[in-house]
């Protein structure tokens, strides 16, 4: 019954960004936008040469675009006024809050693929692993939105919120973070171990992520 | 004659004296123990006495993260304005104390690495500890609902405790200049019996000094919910 009502809240929000897609937009732009400055200023040959480094700059735009979406998500909350409503209802609270992880995971595996296929095309990165590249960013796009829904729900009323999001978020989100850049830096490079390694530990930070979220993340919201 | 009367919340809990005269007596006996009585490192020199004021600042941020985690706890199951006071005033205390332990390891860092700062896991990770603290101060100060702050507040607490295993386990992870645990870590301690006893002496010290400033702290909080 739970799961059922936090999939409505993720259906309901993947009807309102196919009909206004500004949120998966704003994401999109601002990935491609860091991975085109990133193909300005650190080129090809130092991408080929150190798959980390295109690797670690690609899960902070991921970051940040996830950010941007999942903001968005919960504004169109508020401009609707359907914030109360959906929070009235019994259980309200963890199915918003669940439904709300579960739409940002699946906007933030399709941002993923557009930012991985933008740097590879722009930077020139010939992949060994394909596969275990897009097992790590399917796993990273599970491991990001827990903790960043989290932070945007209970930053959702301060007028502040754009400079805490990101101050509480991205520190937070620092083990998944190494683990998702290292993984896919080992996959470009064709190390399945490595690769699956650091997937294993970016599972286990996703799943962390979310019990944590899923037992005081819905006190949070408001 | 005239007596001025000062509520006790003002006046501060009884208990503060005692902890304040137990903080310097034990304080001046690590003190001793510290530049006297514990010999000089065989290789570093005098330099590791820096050891008795940097890793006891380090295990008091420990500490005070962890009390801010059981109070957060404490106030989304109950919430007692209490838990809320001892959240606030124990998270303060631990931005003070890793901020001082950076500074302290910098300071043993430039003789000892030849650097002030290095990109160093365990560093990285402390750093990052101390903006996810201070990112937690922030967020209370940005609301003045105190129901809605002691929330919000206790989220980000109970989730910000994570980042302790993460420093102190960084080191063994990840290739680190930082040395190993010498203390807590499995097996028994990795240092001269007179150096390991000072350096209990030190944290005793400054534990006393956490209670003294936590119990002060929370009866200043305290005071100023009363006040009209």
């Amino acid at each position: 019954m739970r799961l059922r009502r936090a999939w409505l809240v993720a259906e309901r929000d993947l009807r309102a960004e196919r009909a206004q897609p500004d949120g998966i937009a704003a994401a999109i732009g601002l990935t491609a936008t860091l991975v085109f400055v990133e193909s300005l200023l650190v080129g090809p040959a130092i991408a080929a040469a150190s798959p980390a480094i295109a690797s670690a700059l690609l899960w902070i735009a991921l970051t940040l675009g996830a950010i941007l979406a999942i903001t968005r998500s919960f504004d169109r909350e508020l401009e609707d006024d359907a914030l109360e409503g959906v929070l009235a209802l019994p259980g309200g609270a963890d199915a918003l809050y669940a439904g709300k992880v579960l739409a940002a995971t699946l906007l933030l595996a399709v941002v993923s693929a557009a930012g991985i296929a933008l740097t590879v095309l722009l930077l020139d990165i010939e992949v060994g692993l394909p596969a275990h590249l897009a097992l790590v960013t399917l796993v990273g796009a599970v491991a990001l939105p827990p903790l960043i829904t989290l932070y945007v729900a209970i930053s959702l009323r301060l007028r502040a919120r754009a400079l805490v999001v990101p101050l509480l978020a991205v520190p937070a989100l620092v083990p998944q973070l190494i683990a998702a850049s290292a993984g896919s830096a080992a996959a470009i490079q064709g190390d399945a171990a490595g690769s699956l390694a650091w997937c294993a530990l970016l599972f286990a930070t996703a799943l962390a992520s979310a019990v944590a979220g899923l037992t005081i993340g819905p006190a949070a919201i408001e | 004659m005239t007596t001025t009367y000062y509520p006790r919340v003002v006046r501060g809990p009884r208990i503060l004296p005692y902890l304040a005269g137990a903080t310097a007596i034990v304080g001046a006996i690590a003190l001793f123990m510290a530049l006297v009585w514990a010999p000089a490192d065989a290789v570093q020199g005098d330099v590791q006495r820096i050891m008795y004021v940097h890793v006891p600042a380090a295990w008091l941020a420990y500490l005070a993260f962890v009390v801010v985690f059981l109070a957060s706890v404490a106030w989304l199951w109950g919430r007692s304005p209490i838990a809320d006071a001892i959240a606030v005033a124990s998270a303060e205390i631990g931005v003070l104390f890793t901020a001082l332990a950076i500074v302290l390891g910098s300071i043993w860092a430039k003789p000892t690495w030849g650097v002030w700062w290095t990109w160093e896991p365990r560093l990285i990770t402390t750093a990052v500890m101390l903006a996810m603290y201070v990112g937690y101060l922030l967020l209370r100060s940005l609301s003045s609902d105190f129901e809605r702050r002691a929330t919000r507040a206790a989220v980000v607490g109970a989730i910000a405790v994570l980042n302790v295993p993460v420093v102190h386990l960084s080191v063994t992870w990840m290739n680190a200049l930082h040395q190993l645990p010498s203390v807590l870590r499995p097996g028994p301690p990795a240092l001269d019996g007179r150096m390991y006893a000072t350096l209990l002496v030190a944290v005793a010290a400054f534990t006393l000094l956490y209670a003294y400033l936590l119990v002060a702290r929370v009866g200043l909080e305290r005071a100023r919910r009363s006040a009209p």
